[in-house]
């Protein structure tokens, strides 16, 4: 999951882009919303977390512009201003949470599930399809009851797919999901990462789409793909 | 609440008290009147009765003086009108005439002049005239005079009564108009809301109320530019302390999370800031100490050198400042440590944003009743259009987070200067840097 963080305060935007990938999300982090508009223009972001006192255009203005442009990312405000008018004003705009400066780490980590959860159209934290059925709280997999172990990026791509819903998933899309902007990225990686998913979880799992990417299988065909 | 009371029995009052003296003053000379008018027309009409008396004895002393003893019978008779009668007789007694038969030897024993009487149940005013040997009294029934006086007094005094009502009237509407823009005034405070501070508009207030809107929008504008800037600074102070804790919670946080080597990077971060929390609550507390008043006694005056002293003194770069001291030394009309603060303030931020080594100028020179501290530098300062938001509180540069100040450093000085009559500019240089100018007035006081 690709998280873009915006923030002009140094201090506060080493230690929020430290904390989420802890928590195990691909984070960019950008100190003036103008290059925080340009990188939501490029990147596939999941979410976006939006400080309001940017030095050069309010949070606000660049938040109210992107719901005018019918961009539905979850948008989680970060503020220091704590009067009421303030916070309903933010959620008017179109954020979709608010949480007031000084914040706690595991609060935003909690929030940041809950909106990516929301925003994939889901009110549990397990999601199950087919034989699979995986966590996105504890970040555990399981493949007919039985737990799989994945690594950081692999989950991030499964549950990526399962967000998408049988949607179709570019390599594009799928790089900014696992690798921001900042990490050179090997040409096959991706590809590497969806073999080591089909290996683990069953090859009927990921479906490739020729020439557009990847989709998530039927679960009839992964049913079928497994009693084989 | 009070001043609504206040307007009302003004109004109350000013009808009651002028309504009264009229009421009181118009009765008097009513009274006046009726008892003067009185006594003229008993006067009049006494004398008319005498005259009366005088004429018929001058007609009756023309009779021959044997016709008048002839018979015991009157030999004249008057036919008696309502209202006056006459009767003539000898001294001996012998009626010669007379209009009312009736009155049958009442009006006989009358003693000469006026008198009163009362007969078959009336009252008269007679007059007994006597002339030669000839008695005439004449009579008047005082019912008529009655009925005459009140007459005389009704049209006499009801114009006087209609121009009471119609001055009263007057009275009335005049203080309801002339108080009408006091009564706009009450009834625009009572309408606004107590937060309200905008100012109170009334049309055509006459000149005596002006002074007193002026006064009270003056003071509404005043709480008003308080009340807003107070809500600033809460909020711009809110979030610049939340944004120093913000970062030491989330660091701190990070540190217990993290392998040793990356949780020394996070505290380092966390103490980082911890020290931008430090220097916000100093300013704070400076701009705090420069609103409060200060006694004139209290106030330790020193001279400019103590105070160029005082700021370096603090200043942990101060090697790279040059100072060129052009006059004797002078005392300043400000507080020690507010005036060293003000300089300390503006020579930390030329340090801030003048790459090391570069070095920085200090001027001190005295002009009129001024001191000026005139600060040069070769800072990388923003384009010289937003040289004014330098002053503003929290007011930062949009780069270089790490010479993030507290954002109240010139804002101090600027409250500094307007506290004490100093003024702060600044220019830009045409070679980059920038020239800031503090200002502050000489003391007459001694130096300490």
């Amino acid at each position: 999951m690709h998280i873009l963080l915006i923030e002009d305060d140094e201090l506060i935007g080493s230690g929020v882009r430290t904390g989420l990938e802890l928590a195990g999300y691909t984070v960019d982090w950008f100190t003036c919303a103008a290059d925080g508009r340009l990188a939501l223009a490029n990147l596939d972001s999941d979410l976006v977390v939006l400080d309001l006192g940017l030095p050069d255009i309010d949070g606000l203005t660049l938040l109210r512009e992107w719901r005018a442009q019918g961009l539905t990312v979850p948008v989680l405000i970060l503020t220091a201003r704590d009067a009421v008018a303030d916070r309903i004003t933010g959620l008017k705009m179109g954020a979709d949470d608010y949480l007031l400066k000084p914040f706690d780490l595991d609060e935003l980590t909690a929030r940041v599930q809950a909106l990516l959860r929301r925003a994939a159209g889901r009110a549990q934290t397990l999601i199950e399809h087919g034989t699979i059925s995986i966590d996105s709280n504890s970040r555990q997999v399981w493949r007919d009851d039985a737990e799989v172990e994945l690594t950081r990026r692999e989950f991030m791509l499964l549950q990526k797919l399962f967000n998408a819903r049988g949607g179709i998933l570019d390599i594009e899309q799928i790089k900014d999901s696992l690798y921001g902007l900042d990490t050179e990225v090997e040409s096959n990686a991706v590809n590497v990462h969806i073999y080591h998913l089909r290996r683990k979880l069953g090859s009927d799992l990921i479906r490739t789409v020729r020439g557009l990417g990847y989709r998530l299988g039927e679960p009839e065909d992964m049913t079928e793909g497994c009693l084989k | 609440m009070k001043l609504i009371r206040a307007e009302m029995s003004l109004r109350r009052q000013l009808l009651l008290t002028l309504s009264l003296s009229f009421c009181v003053l118009w009765a008097l000379a009513a009274l006046w009147l009726y008892s003067d008018l009185r006594i003229q027309m008993r006067e009049t009409l006494d004398q008319r009765l005498a005259a009366s008396a005088r004429m018929v004895a001058g007609l009756v002393s023309q009779l021959p003086e044997d016709a008048r003893r002839r018979t015991t019978q009157p030999m004249l008779s008057i036919p008696p009108s309502t209202g006056v009668a006459c009767q003539v007789s000898s001294l001996s007694g012998q009626i010669i005439m007379r209009t009312h038969g009736e009155f049958a030897g009442q009006l006989d024993a009358t003693a000469p002049g006026f008198s009163n009487k009362i007969i078959d149940g009336e009252s008269w005013r007679i007059f007994t005239h006597i002339e030669d040997d000839l008695k005439i009294t004449t009579a008047d029934r005082l019912t008529e005079r009655v009925m005459l006086q009140r007459n005389v007094i009704l049209v006499a005094v009801l114009p006087f009564i209609v121009a009471l009502l119609g001055s009263l009237i007057m009275l009335w509407l005049g203080i309801r108009r002339g108080l009408r823009p006091l009564e706009h005034l009450r009834s625009e405070l009572a309408c606004r809301d107590p937060e309200t501070l905008t100012p109170v508009k009334i049309s055509n207030a006459p000149t005596e109320l002006l002074p007193v809107i002026d006064t009270l929008n003056r003071l509404l504008v005043r709480t008003s530019d308080t009340l807003k800037r107070e809500q600033r600074f809460t909020n711009d102070a809110a979030h610049e302390l939340r944004t120093p804790l913000t970062a030491i919670k989330t660091h701190v946080q990070l540190a217990s999370r993290l392998p040793s080597e990356q949780a020394h990077e996070a505290l380092a971060q966390a103490e980082a800031g911890i020290a931008r929390l430090q220097r916000i609550l100093d300013q704070l507390l400076i701009l705090a100490r420069v609103e409060v008043e200060y006694p004139d006694s209290e106030i330790a005056y020193v001279n400019s050198k103590v105070i160029v002293k005082t700021a370096l003194a603090d200043l942990t770069d101060h090697e790279r400042i040059t100072v060129i001291q052009k006059d004797k030394p002078v005392t300043v009309n400000l507080p020690h440590e507010l005036a060293a603060a003000a300089l300390r303030n503006l020579l930390e931020n030329s340090l801030r944003h003048t790459p090391h080594p570069s070095p920085i100028t200090l001027e001190v020179q005295t002009k009129a009743q001024n001191v000026i501290f005139t600060i040069s530098d070769r800072g990388d300062w923003p384009a010289s259009q937003s040289t004014h938001n330098l002053t503003q509180r929290f007011w930062q540069r949009n780069d270089q987070t790490n010479k993030r100040g507290s954002g109240l450093g010139l804002a101090i000085v600027a409250t500094i200067c307007e506290r004490f009559g100093g003024s702060l500019e600044f220019t830009a240089r045409d070679d980059g840097g920038l020239v800031a100018r503090l200002t502050l007035p000489i003391s007459e006081h001694s130096a300490r």
